[in-house]
């Protein structure tokens, strides 16, 4: 209110001005989205006939309770952040990466598969080499649809639904028939090597237990947000990107190849979605799991969207989806009507509200911190 | 203040106020920690899939209120305790879900399904003074419990049934994921058929090989349609809800002259009335005996860990006889069947388990 004060008497001195539109108006929307979609969740709560009251304070407080809430929070937010940034880089491209779910499953065994296959060498070998395994193949499964809609023109979002199919597929039939421990009735892999296993957050936390799986990879996931933030708005290729993104025809008209762009960015969006391998694979199981994504690459969409496309949005928005599913679990178990359905509401009417934003936008439009904020 | 100000207030006033309100609340009688705590985590078919999962939810709820889920009583006493349950929906909510029951000192944690045996084992290393159950799993930590049946004791005598039921000499098995446990069933069944029938054809389909196979009624429904095609007309199935497609196939395969012409053999719960006169029985497999036995045990203080087996002579498995098929099946054929078991039990006869090795 202060700061609102100052701005109206002295809108252009005020050195917080620039600031509060920026941030305020980008942030405005989707906080209103997640308020207004747990109001419509506690009538829902209601209706079912349990506490809405004591169902938030469940959610959130499991969600976020030490250590194992905000462990586990964190822990589910980190593949959500990759496949975020992977839509939201596609997104900057003008493309809509629907296929972060099977570029994530190719990724994921393509780890496995290194960790297996070299399983000798010293983790100083192995990590890099599994690493590598991570993000090249996921670079690989996204760039296939950026190339078709380079040369064939095919939409990539046909091809990218299609291809998660494939992908699925494919790596089950893998896991099954050639790379299953003889006997095994559960469809994973044999283990990784152990020098692929990269370390848990509770061997540098004191008080946090190590067994909860959160790992390094939230590590690597913060770094992917800054990378992703400096490549898009700081190197060339980034704003050829974005120039393709927002403006196909003016892009090429300023000498920009769009063809090359579409498949970078598909490239580029692949090989973070594939990251969610190194979480899954070498912080966690240690081996391919089949059916391990709890839809990550769907979700990634909608984190993006909440995230309004940016680094720093996508960061907030991975860790409120993971919030609701740690919470999800708890209001499962310890309410007697509420299931984790009322999460996955929760969060469809979130997207909803986002994706509606004129809904809210009408009613204020005539407000001072709306008008300059062009989203 | 304008519009969206107003707005915005609102908004917060009508989420912090009752936030506010809500710290004085009691606690209800599911944190009374008198009682014993038991949390069970369902198999990816959920509770309602009217076969394993559903033989385990009725187990608890009998152990919890001493009534039947529909609410008939169980014939056993109720046991004082708090009970929850979880239907994970997909395989990465399981160890979650266990974990949240160990992370609120549960003195009973049920994990139903050979898939959650591995996740039991890792959860229990974490929780070692939390007591375990793992059905059709086995482990062989100092605090779980592991529940197996032998379900090919259950399936002999079912196949039995099939070929003295059978008219043109084929039957047909529907197994749900192609795995040893499955194998069990179906090698006994085989077993059985042949005991009576040694010339009788046995085809034999598998819905597919992932956890998804447990949940695909309608693949389930065009196995059933084509053995019936290839001339089986009694088909036992053992696959979870897509063994339900097979009792579609069987009721549209319809009835000559009041009688259906094709048979369907449940399993794990009684199924006999999903589809009244095209269920000639069904394999039923105790989960729920067994599950009732572990959590009083574990309220009388005397959990133990290890394998518990539960065959046909503990009422661990057999087949079920009710008002739905007392009609279906022949009087011969039930003393036939009666009798085998009897020298099952008795050792004179045995039954090849197929994961046996």
């Amino acid at each position: 209110m202060i700061l609102d004060d100052r701005a109206r008497s002295a809108p252009t001195r005020s050195p917080f001005r620039h600031y509060s539109d920026g941030l305020l108006g980008e942030l405005i929307f989707p906080l209103i989205a997640v308020l207004a979609a747990f109001v419509v969740g506690g009538v829902m709560v209601l209706v079912v006939g349990d506490d809405p009251i004591q169902t938030y304070r469940l959610l959130l407080g499991s969600a976020l309770s030490w250590p194992d809430g905000i462990g586990y929070t964190l822990f589910y937010a980190t593949p959500l952040i990759f496949t975020g940034l992977a839509v939201l880089v596609a997104f900057r491209g003008g493309l809509l990466n629907i296929g972060a779910e099977g570029q994530l499953y190719v990724a994921a065994f393509a780890t496995a598969w290194a960790g297996i296959t070299f399983a000798n060498l010293s983790a100083w070998a192995l990590l890099p080499l599994c690493f590598l395994a991570a993000i090249l193949a996921g670079a690989v499964w996204g760039a296939i649809p950026g190339v078709l809609k380079a040369r064939f023109g095919s939409h990539e979002v046909i091809t990218t639904i299609m291809l998660n199919f494939v992908a699925v597929a494919l790596v089950g039939y893998f896991t099954q028939y050639h790379y299953k421990a003889p006997g095994d009735p559960i469809m994973q892999t044999t283990m990784i090597g152990g020098g692929a296993h990269i370390a848990r957050l509770g061997r540098f936390i004191p008080g946090f237990p190590e067994r909860i799986p959160l790992n390094l990879s939230f590590v690597f996931a913060l770094i992917a947000c800054l990378l992703v933030h400096l490549f898009l708005w700081r190197t060339t290729w980034g704003y050829e990107i974005r120039a393709t993104g927002s403006n196909p025809q003016a892009a090429e008209y300023g000498g920009i190849s769009i063809r090359k762009q579409m498949v970078l960015a598909m490239a580029v969006s692949g090989a973070l979605a594939g990251m969610v391998g190194i979480n899954e694979v070498l912080g966690y199981r240690y081996r391919h799991y089949d059916g391990f994504s709890a839809n990550y690459g769907f979700t990634g969409i909608a984190v993006a969207l909440l995230g309004r496309n940016h680094p720093v949005g996508v960061l907030f928005a991975a860790m409120l989806f993971g919030m609701m599913i740690r919470g999800g679990i708890f209001v499962d178990a310890f309410t007697n009507n509420v299931t984790k359905d009322l999460v996955d509401v929760l969060q469809g009417i979130v997207i909803l509200f986002v994706a509606a934003e004129a809904l809210f936008r009408g009613p204020f439009a005539s407000h001072r911190l709306l008008k300059r904020s062009k989203i | 203040m304008d519009r969206f100000t107003l707005f915005l207030r609102a908004v917060l006033l009508c989420v912090l106020v009752p936030a506010g309100t809500a710290c004085h609340r009691q606690r209800d009688s599911a944190d009374d920690p008198s009682r014993i705590h038991v949390g069970i985590v369902f198999d990816i078919g959920g509770k309602d899939d009217r076969s394993f999962n559903a033989a385990a939810f009725a187990g608890v709820t009998c152990a919890e209120t001493g009534k039947w889920p529909k609410g008939d009583t169980c014939g056993k006493p109720a046991l004082e305790i708090v009970l929850r349950d979880i239907e994970p929906g997909n395989p990465t909510s399981i160890e979650p879900a266990m974990r949240a029951f160990a992370e609120r000192g549960y003195d009973l944690i049920i994990g139903v399904g050979f898939a959650q045996a591995p996740i039991v084992e890792t959860v229990a290393k974490d929780y070692p003074r939390i007591h375990f159950a793992i059905v059709d799993g086995v482990s062989e930590l100092p605090n779980v419990a592991s529940l197996i049946f032998k379900e090919h004791e259950g399936s002999y005598l079912v196949g039995l049934v099939a070929a003295r039921t059978s008219r043109t000499g084929i039957i047909g098995f529907l197994g749900g994921m192609d795995i040893g446990l499955i194998h069990r069933f179906e090698k006994g069944y085989e077993e059985g058929a042949r005991s009576v029938n040694p010339n009788i054809r046995v085809i034999q389909n598998y819905v597919g090989v992932t956890d998804a196979a447990w949940n695909n009624p309608g693949k389930g429904k065009e196995l059933a349609l084509a053995q019936i095609g290839k001339g089986a007309d009694v088909i036992f199935t053992a696959a979870g809800n897509s063994g339900l497609g097979a009792f579609d196939a069987v009721e549209q395969a319809g009835r000559v002259n009041g009688r259906a012409t094709h048979f369907v053999i449940g399993v794990d719960s009684n199924q006999n009335m999903v589809k009244p006169g095209f269920v000639l029985t069904s394999m039923v497999k105790r989960v729920d005996n067994a599950v009732y036995a572990i959590v009083q045990d574990v309220v009388n203080g005397k959990f133990q860990a290890g394998i518990h087996v539960y065959g046909l002579g503990q009422d661990g498995v057999g087949y079920s006889m009710d008002q739905y098929n007392k009609d279906l099946m022949a009087p011969e054929t039930v003393r036939e069947a009666e009798d085998a078991k009897k020298k099952i039990i008795a050792g004179q006869i045995t039954v090849t388990d197929a994961m046996a090795k």
